[in-house]
């Protein structure tokens, strides 16, 4: 049951003479959901975004159930298939309706008929209350539902892991719970969640791991209820007196 | 004024032939200019170092010179490299399209370039093959930048075309050439092809605007 499902080893980024990362090892069994905390530009959202090769690492290997994806020769589209990704900034594509997007990926690289690829994609709105909304544009949707819209596209393609970039950040404080809530439900359902985030008493609540990411490495991490109330690392315990 | 007019009723059919001319002239450039435009977006925006630097100086060169320069360049360099025989206006023609390719691969470079860097992500994170990223995600939004554009490249071209002229390859200033040398009414003719011309950009430009709102309304 502890079978490990994505894993770094001494992951590094830089760009340019900044170096963003410098090491990071990290492994995440199946099911667990793991909340990356730390201060801006700290470089927890490079880090996400080197788990599915959206940055390439300078250095450093990133294994998706035990294969090196940073392999020059391995077809990287066939792991992001498996690796949902939910951005601080939506990235719907806003030249399709709600449905188009959804089934967009399914219906091309899956192969899946699209009478059964619109019947799933309706299952998924309907259970992020949405699915009233399957043939709108998405510049008829607000902020949070852009989002649920965004998480239910990566869904679409059942991924072993959903990663969350900050997912809360862009949106009005409003709509922040809507969007929370389907994560927290999806957490609940035994997906494995990887969620950079500024929302501390959402990764005090459904997260089984917490990271403390700065200066490019992580500085301390462990059980939400140890990080967040008897944090040992002085970094960690001078970022969470501003935040909490 | 009545000269105007008299010389308007009794060349018309001139300077019409020679609008035709313009237009399709321009038309052919803005067409096939963009077929060779859109490979050299593509070869500048390749991963192959080699391709995308032939390509920047390819821009570099025919945006750095004068379009006067290079139609006498194609018009006295072309028939010498090409084994068979080619007419003026052949070598006009490919003239104006390699010049317009090098503006209208920056139309399409500008257009890519101006789609949020968030659908490329979005689009490689649910496991697009690059191919499909491109096709089915980036081009449809590119294309709404590009459409527009290349609307105002048809109408520069539309003036451009009037160098041709230089080489009397029958657009509108050959017109003009033709009549103010039978009846020596040098000013007369010209406004009546200036008026033409002002009157065929307003159209195209009204048009252009008018697409340009549509595919707004779509967005």
């Amino acid at each position: 049951m502890t079978e490990q499902i994505l894993r770094t080893e001494e992951l590094c980024k830089s760009f340019g003479e900044l170096q963003v990362l410098k090491g990071i090892s990290l492994s995440v069994r199946r099911g667990e959901v793991v909340s990356v905390i730390g201060p801006s530009g700290s470089g927890k959202s490079t880090f996400l975004r080197c788990l599915n090769l959206l940055e390439t690492p300078t250095s450093g290997k990133v294994f998706f159930e035990g294969v090196d994806i940073t392999e020059k020769k391995k077809d990287i589209a066939k792991y992001r298939q498996r690796i949902g990704m939910v951005f601080q900034n939506f990235n719907v594509f806003p030249n399709m309706t709600v449905i188009e997007n959804i089934t967009l990926a399914p219906v091309l690289e899956k192969k899946i008929p699209r009478a059964q690829a619109e019947e799933e994609a309706e299952a998924l709105l309907e259970r992020v209350g949405l699915l009233d909304k399957r043939d709108e544009y998405p510049r008829k949707l607000s902020g949070g539902q852009k989002q649920r819209l965004a998480i239910v596209r990566a869904l679409a393609m059942k991924p072993d892991v959903m990663l969350f970039d900050e997912p809360t950040s862009a949106l009005d404080p409003e709509m922040v719970k809507e969007v929370l809530s389907v994560i927290g439900d999806l957490a609940r359902s035994g997906m494995t969640i990887l969620n950079v985030t500024h929302e501390m008493a959402f990764a005090r609540e459904v997260s089984d791991r917490v990271l403390f990411i700065d200066e490019g490495v992580v500085q301390e991490e462990g059980p939400p209820d140890e990080i967040f109330t008897c944090p040992h690392n002085p970094r960690t315990i001078d970022f969470l007196s501003k935040v909490l | 004024m009545t000269k105007l007019v008299n010389l308007w009723i009794k060349y018309y059919p001139v300077f019409l032939r020679g609008l035709g001319g313009t237009l399709a002239l321009a038309g052919i450039t803005v067409f096939f200019g963009s077929i060779l435009g859109v490979l050299i977006a593509m070869m500048r925006m390749s991963k192959l170092r080699g391709l995308r630097g032939i390509a920047g100086v390819y821009t570099a060169v025919l945006r750095g010179t004068p379009i006067l320069l290079q139609l006498y360049f194609f018009w006295l360099g072309l028939p010498k490299i090409v084994p068979v025989k080619l007419s003026d206006t052949t070598c006009i023609v490919v003239a104006l399209v390699v010049n317009s390719s090098s503006y209208v691969s920056e139309i399409i470079r500008a257009g890519i370039g101006a789609v949020d860097k968030g659908q490329w992500e979005a689009a490689r994170s649910i496991g697009l093959s690059e191919s499909h990223v491109m096709r089915k995600v980036i081009m449809p939004q590119a294309i709404k930048n590009i459409l527009p554009a290349l609307g105002n490249e048809f109408i520069v071209m539309v003036k451009e075309t009037s160098l041709a002229s230089v080489f009397f390859v029958g657009e509108l200033m050959t017109a003009y050439q033709s009549v103010q040398s039978t009846t020596f009414l040098a000013i007369q003719s010209l406004t009546i092809v200036g008026i033409i011309y002002l009157a065929l950009t307003c159209v195209l430009s009204k048009c252009v605007s008018l697409f340009e709102g549509r595919l707004r309304v779509s967005d």
